[in-house]
């Protein structure tokens, strides 16, 4: 009887554990991986991670995927980067701009982010396309999009540079200086979690996304608006994805239309090591945010011990492997 | 059954796990400095040639880490942060996106690790940010002035490269990815070379086969069919294209008997020399893996122990303080034995 509580326990804290044991082995390793500033770096190259795994979760939940993420995180940095140049930049992307508030190119991107999302929801929701074709197309599309964009005169496919400094602070500014500075870009990113949080969890939105994940039919039969739903649902995570665009031009200072590529199955990765069900109906804000940070413990400190790249995508497959399989063996011992 | 099955699982993933960690070397002596290496991705395959290169002449002036950017610059920008958390003395970026060079400057300035730019150069503003910023590659546009000279010494020495007689040289170019600085200028520059040597010229198609030799032979197909026997010349912006152009010349009956068309590429990678030696591919420009490797892998020992850059002691020449250019070679089958 005891054993089988402990098991429990382990089946329920699982990533919680692997997290620790990562942390603990990279540290028996190599004792200076335990520092001030490797935390910093693992939360800021969580942050961008864990605002589009949020965008994502929110999609997986509803029983839905969602492919186009990263093109749209591509799509939008190129947005907001290119309306951020600098003044006496030599190679604008719009020569005669003047300088807007910062705030307008963000927002912008933002809002386009979120019409992609809203087109994605009303395919799924209206044409009743599976998600994973719906935004297999609009993957597509978008990075066809960005990429005339991106293309269209005097531009033609440079790389856009020279970014604006009261821009660029946000991605790599923080309050502060030194070790115990707050990066912006983690300020964010929380906020970003605690906002998806109480939506999760003390909203109707919330609510309705659990049971359509649930139960699609049982959710439509009590009452609840499913195409609406949807249709929000993946306008947010549209959002978000904008979002993440705008900080990753701002983080690097720069952006092309080959951001964000494959970012969708890092996030997708990500959201189901945290415990987020590919089937729908399971998933929590704190779950998904172990998720990324297990993958960027991974990233960051693998590569600090010198493990070589290729055994590094060899651990990262067979960690979403055991994730998932685990999950669904808690799955049907639940039945 | 279920519990066996979760701790082979289990096992599996730690195993992994110990056998990457396995998989390092350590042979860190303490006195050489460490130099943090970051290329744009790891199969790429001239990058690979650099890689080798540096890792090779390390060996006794520098602990190197070399990481895979994974074509992806912010993915490029944590592995920096990381080497700048690990205090590593001296950088060498090779970018995946140029402009970002900027972003990487002010980051390593601000912990006072030099770096070293390879093969993608930063923009002027940028290199000019700090004195401890160095830029090691080739001159693109001279790759592009080589390949064509390739073509003028064919064409001036065979008359009956010109098939149709119209004194005009007909030509197909395949591009590398558009926007890329090489692509652009290679493009330009073999034409120009062409027609500085008193050649006229007329582009029959130019396409991008974005550096793939797959793509290569795919458009260099669908060439064929839209010109067929009109085709004079292929100029391809590197070799794995003009190797896939080879390969849809073959299928469409080139290199047998007399039927022929020269094909110039870049690089002078292993497969293109097999091809040279076969008498498929007329020529290719070197641009020198081992001496860029070479280059950057010194100049970043040099850096991170604060020595002085001169001539005497990186062993290249420094132009305007801040680069080191190494030249391309041309390559032919006649003089393709240096390259082994």
């Amino acid at each position: 009887m005891n054993t089988k509580r402990m098991q429990e326990v382990i089946s329920q804290n699982a990533i919680y554990i692997v997290l620790v044991v990562l942390v603990l082995g990279i540290a028996i390793y190599d004792p200076s991986f335990v520092s001030i500033n490797a935390l910093r770096d693992i939360l800021i190259q969580s942050s961008t991670r864990t605002i589009i795994a949020l965008g994502v979760a929110f999609i997986l939940i509803t029983g839905g995927t969602d492919l186009s993420a990263g093109r749209m995180v591509g799509l939008t940095a190129v947005i907001s980067a290119s309306m951020l140049q600098l003044q006496d930049y030599p190679r604008r992307f719009f020569p005669n701009m003047g300088e807007l508030p910062v705030i307008v190119p963000v927002l912008l991107a933002i809002l386009v982010g979120l019409i992609f999302g809203m087109m994605n929801g009303w395919i799924v929701a209206k044409l009743k396309v599976p998600p994973f074709i719906a935004t297999l197309g609009t993957m597509v599309i978008i990075y066809g999009v960005n990429s005339l964009y991106f293309d269209s005169e005097p531009n033609q496919s440079q790389p856009i540079g020279g970014l604006r400094p009261d821009f660029t602070k946000w991605g790599s500014g923080s309050i502060g200086s030194g070790p115990y500075s707050i990066p912006y870009i983690v300020i964010i990113a929380i906020f970003v979690a605690m906002v998806v949080w109480v939506m999760f969890n003390k909203t109707r939105l919330g609510k309705n996304m659990y049971a359509i994940g649930g139960n699609e039919q049982a959710a439509k039969v009590s009452g609840i608006n499913v195409s609406k739903n949807l249709i929000m649902i993946y306008s947010i995570a549209g959002a978000l994805y904008g979002l993440a665009g705008v900080l990753e031009a701002a983080r690097t200072g720069g952006a092309t239309n080959n951001y964000g590529n494959m970012y969708e199955l890092d996030a997708i990765a990500a959201c189901v090591v945290g415990g987020v069900s590919t089937t729908g109906g399971i998933g929590t804000v704190p779950g998904v945010l172990t998720g990324v940070v297990i993958f960027t413990v991974i990233n960051y400190g693998l590569t600090f011990i010198g493990v070589s790249p290729y055994w590094q995508l060899i651990i990262k497959g067979l960690i979403i492997v055991a994730a998932v399989a685990f999950d669904m063996r808690k799955y049907a011992s639940k039945k | 059954m279920k519990k066996l099955s979760m701790v082979i699982l289990a096992t599996t993933v730690l195993g992994a796990a110990l056998a990457g960690c396995g998989g390092t070397k350590d042979n860190a002596s303490s006195t050489e400095p460490s130099v943090g290496v970051a290329i744009y991705k790891f199969d790429d395959t001239f990058m690979t040639g650099v890689r080798n290169s540096i890792e090779k002449y390390a060996k006794g002036i520098a602990k190197v880490d070399i990481v895979d950017s994974q074509n992806s610059q912010p993915t490029q920008n944590d592995k920096i942060d990381l080497f700048l958390t690990k205090n590593t003395k001296s950088l060498i970026v090779n970018p995946v996106d140029r402009t970002a060079a900027g972003v990487i400057i002010d980051k390593a300035k601000a912990k006072d690790a030099p770096v070293v730019f390879l093969n993608r150069e930063p923009l002027p503003e940028d290199m000019k940010k700090w004195d401890k910023v160095y830029y090691v590659g080739a001159k693109a546009e001279e790759s592009g002035t080589l390949e064509g000279g390739l073509v003028v010494d064919y064409w001036k020495a065979h008359p009956e490269a010109d098939k149709n007689k119209d004194g005009v040289l007909q030509y197909v170019m395949l591009k590398g990815e558009p926007g890329h600085q090489d692509a652009e200028s290679r493009t330009k520059f073999s034409i120009k070379a062409v027609e500085d040597a008193g050649i006229k010229v007329e582009k029959l198609a130019e396409d991008t086969a974005m550096w793939d030799r797959v793509k290569g032979q795919e458009k260099m197909a669908a060439f064929l069919a839209a010109h067929g026997d009109k085709i004079e010349a292929v100029f391809a912006n590197n070799d794995d294209m003009a190797l896939g152009a080879v390969e849809a010349l073959k299928a469409a009956g080139y290199f047998k008997g007399d039927k022929y068309v020269p094909v110039v590429g870049v690089d002078a990678t292993a497969p293109a020399l097999q091809a040279l030696g076969d008498g498929t591919l007329l020529g290719t420009v070197l641009n020198d893996a081992n001496n860029q490797g070479k280059a950057a892998v010194t100049l970043a020992s040099l850096l991170a122990q604060g020595k002085e850059i001169t001539k005497d002691s990186v062993g290249y020449e420094v132009t305007d303080k801040q680069f080191i250019w190494i030249p391309y070679k041309k390559i032919t089958k006649e003089n393709m034995s240096e390259v082994k």
